[in-house]
């Protein structure tokens, strides 16, 4: 914020003659900024170019989806494909079963792994840094090894088919990242501030909710958004830990529209396209916090 | 931050995840036989089962099965609990289920996962229900695993080729040819007609490279005699050079899967394909041509000698039964819904499946349908399963054999080296 007092209030004519500040990229030589810029066009239609893909492919018509040579724009289009899911309610279905499994692993998952993570960052005691790597270890097991493993034991406890089992199990895979990424956000705290709470007369939970937890904001946002997606991803362990009706949308799509025989890709991308929906307003709306909180302990002074 | 890891760190590292694995497996459970109930135990008899089936998840099918399930609900007073995974996650969804004895009742299977779950030891044999069923001998035999009856034939069928009857008679053949010779000849025909159409939309990616098999078989590899696999032989070397050249020469096309070679030919791109009978939905569905339905035609796959039998993969789906609770009911679901005039007429009728009894054959509905009648003269009539079935690892050596053809087509092996090698995999899978 670089206002000052004495700066004239600008109105009309004079506010819009104004030169708008400059970012660097303008500030560079010719050659750099077309450089930059076709270097973001170049990456940014690597990352578009599937999701424009999906968007063609829903509004092409089912007799012309596998056109050769395939036509980079669709000749015709129907909006069909979005139409026929208002009839799916098993899709709202699947829809809310993910939002729910995804939403109650990430907070699960953040607050499991934020006092974790501050033990390791704060304390120093017998055993932390092989605890640290048994945490992380657990990242090492395919998870198809896993899923046979961890079946038998929601079986024995009576738990398949249950939201429980979905979200022990997504969390039993965020929680490995989760510790080691909040751990390098808590390393940059100073300890300082630790030690003020501390004279000040604060107890251990005080200084960590009071102090630590609102300075860490993005570093829980990251770890949060990173433990929904997995949650909103996965289909193995959804498609076998849920029955039907604890069924999230990954195995509820590929249920729907995937056959022995024929896919039924438009309808399928239609469906991909309406369900992603939530996620990316959800991204659009954190994204600031994502990239200071998984950069955060990246570089350390 | 930067932290060095000692090499005594790193080796607590994965002492600890060894460590861990090692608990992890030992927390699985061991599969177990399981012993059949007495005929008469009442819990054998029990009226609620469940019956596992991925056509239950399909459009098409979904309403066609779900409405037999309603229909033996009201007639005989069971409660069927529907099961549904999709096709691909199928076989592993319900090996779990068996294994951990979750699934009471019956399933849909393909009969190439036959092998697979009969390992379990859990599968009922259902060879007195299959006595009096009225089922064809090549039905009954798709569900045969070791001599034991374990699957009823719900639809029974083969893998072949199917053609394009306006390409084929641009290309001035109006009669297909019988031997490989000749195929050739026609293929070289059909290429010239230009407009990239691919003569022959073989299958050359790996997924489904396994389709050549049957043209091994073709050129005289039994692939088994006994426990011995004979590709590597003279028969197997010559059928993967005659693939290559028909690859060199660009009758058949490179990076091609059935899905692949069902949109070329819905697109009238290609001319021949090799697909199941319950392929032809997906082609009209997906085909801009509204008249291509009339053009299919399946043919008997070319032999070498004129006179011999044409090789075609048996195709087709079972119900089988999972021994203890409500067998015994499951049972008579599963003979009912694979033999009642009236449920396999239901199930030709919208699906377009054959159906698997001699009566059912002979219905005026199957024996009107030109598409169905000519399949099954002409290629299940001859069809075989393809002898890895029996074998639990069945997918792991179609998958050696075809990256070792698919090493031929790119050039980076010879027909009889990569055979050689595809031979002694296979032969090392085999236990």
């Amino acid at each position: 914020m670089t206002t000052t007092l004495d700066t004239p209030v600008l109105a009309g004519e004079e506010r819009e003659a104004r030169p708008r500040r400059r970012s660097p990229l303008d500030r560079e030589r010719p050659a750099v900024r077309v450089a930059a810029w076709v270097t973001i066009i170049v990456f940014g239609g690597f990352a578009l170019l599937p999701v424009y893909w999906m968007l063609a492919t829903a509004l092409t018509p089912d007799g012309k989806v596998f056109a050769y040579p395939p036509a980079l724009f669709p000749a015709d289009v129907t909006f069909e494909h979005f139409a026929s899911l208002a009839g799916n309610s098993q899709l709202f279905d699947y829809l809310v079963n993910s939002a729910i499994v995804s939403g109650v692993t990430a907070v699960l998952s953040v607050i499991v792994s934020a006092y974790m993570a501050y033990s390791f960052s704060k304390y120093r005691y017998r055993g932390r840094r092989s605890l640290m790597y048994l945490v992380l270890s657990s990242q090492m097991f395919p998870q198809a090894l896993l899923l046979v493993t961890l079946y038998a034991v929601f079986d024995a406890y009576d738990l398949l088919n249950t939201y429980t089992a979905l979200v022990l199990s997504f969390t039993t895979f965020t929680l490995p990242l989760c510790v080691w990424m909040l751990k390098g956000f808590f390393d940059t705290i100073p300890d300082s501030l630790i030690e003020a709470a501390r004279i000040d007369g604060a107890s251990q939970l005080r200084i960590i909710h009071s102090v630590i937890v609102p300075l860490s904001v993005p570093g829980l946002v990251a770890a949060g958004l990173f433990a929904f997606v997995r949650g909103w991803n996965d289909f193995i362990f959804a498609l076998t830990l849920a029955g039907p009706d604890k069924q999230t949308l990954p195995p509820g799509l590929a249920n729907t529209y995937l056959g022995e025989a024929q896919t039924a890709w438009p309808e399928l991308m239609a469906a991909s396209l309406v369900v992603s929906l939530p996620v990316v307003i959800a991204f659009i709306a954190l994204q600031r916090f994502l990239v200071g909180g998984i950069t955060a302990g990246a570089v350390k002074g | 931050m930067t932290t060095a890891y000692s090499r005594r760190r790193m080796l607590q590292f994965l002492g600890a995840a060894g460590l861990g694995a090692a608990g992890l497996a030992a927390c699985a459970p061991a599969p177990k036989e399981t012993e059949p109930l007495a005929a008469d135990d009442p819990k054998a008899n029990e009226k609620t089962f469940s019956f596992a089936s991925w056509t239950l998840n399909e459009e098409a099918g979904k309403p066609v099965v779900q409405g037999l399930l309603d229909t033996i609900t009201t007639k005989d007073g069971l409660t069927v609990n529907p099961v549904s995974y999709p096709y691909n996650e199928y076989l592993n969804q319900l090996t779990l289920q068996v294994r951990g004895d979750k699934l009471v009742g019956a399933a849909q299977l393909d009969i190439a996962w036959l092998g697979a779950l009969a390992a379990l030891g859990k599968l009922r044999d259902l060879g007195d229900a299959a006595k009096d069923g009225g089922y064809t001998s090549t039905a009954l035999e798709s569900g045969q695993y070791e001599g034991k009856q374990l699957g009823l034939p719900w639809t029974t069928g083969a893998i072949g080729l199917v053609t394009n009857k306006e390409l084929l008679s641009r290309a001035g053949i109006t009669e297909f040819p019988e031997t490989i010779e000749d195929f050739e000849a026609a293929l070289v025909e059909l290429k010239g007609l230009g407009g990239g159409v691919v003569p022959y939309a073989a299958s050359t990616k790996v997924a489904q490279l396994k389709d050549i098999l049957f043209w091994m078989k073709t050129f005289g590899c039994t692939l088994l005699d006994g426990d011995r696999v004979t590709i590597g032989d003279d028969a197997s070397v010559e059928a993967v050079t005659w693939y290559k050249k028909l690859y060199d020469q660009k009758l058949i096309a490179p990076d091609v899967d059935r899905f692949d070679a069902r949109a070329l030919f819905g697109q009238g791109r290609a001319a021949i394909y090799d697909d199941a009978i319950v392929g032809k939905g997906a082609v009209i569905k997906d085909s801009p041509d509204k008249q291509l339905a009339d053009k299919l035609d399946p043919v008997a796959r070319p032999v070498l000698k004129s006179g011999d039998d044409p090789q075609a993969q048996l195709w087709g789906h079972v119900i089988v039964v999972v021994e203890g609770e409500a067998a015994n009911t499951a049972t008579s679901f599963a003979r009912w819904l694979t033999s009642d005039q009236a449920a396999t007429d239901e199930f030709f009728a919208k699906l377009a499946l054959p159906p698997t009894t001699e009566k059912g054959l002979a219905s005026d509905a199957v024996a009107n349908d030109p598409f169905t009648k000519a399949f099954s003269e002409r290629i299940t009539k001859t069809a075989s399963q393809n002898p890895f079935w029996r074998f639990p690892e069945y997918a792991q050596m179609e998958t050696v054999i075809a990256e070792q053809v698919q090493a031929v087509l790119i050039g980076s092996s010879s027909p009889a080296d990569a055979m050689t090698t595809a031979g002694e995999q296979v032969q090392a899978l085999v236990k």
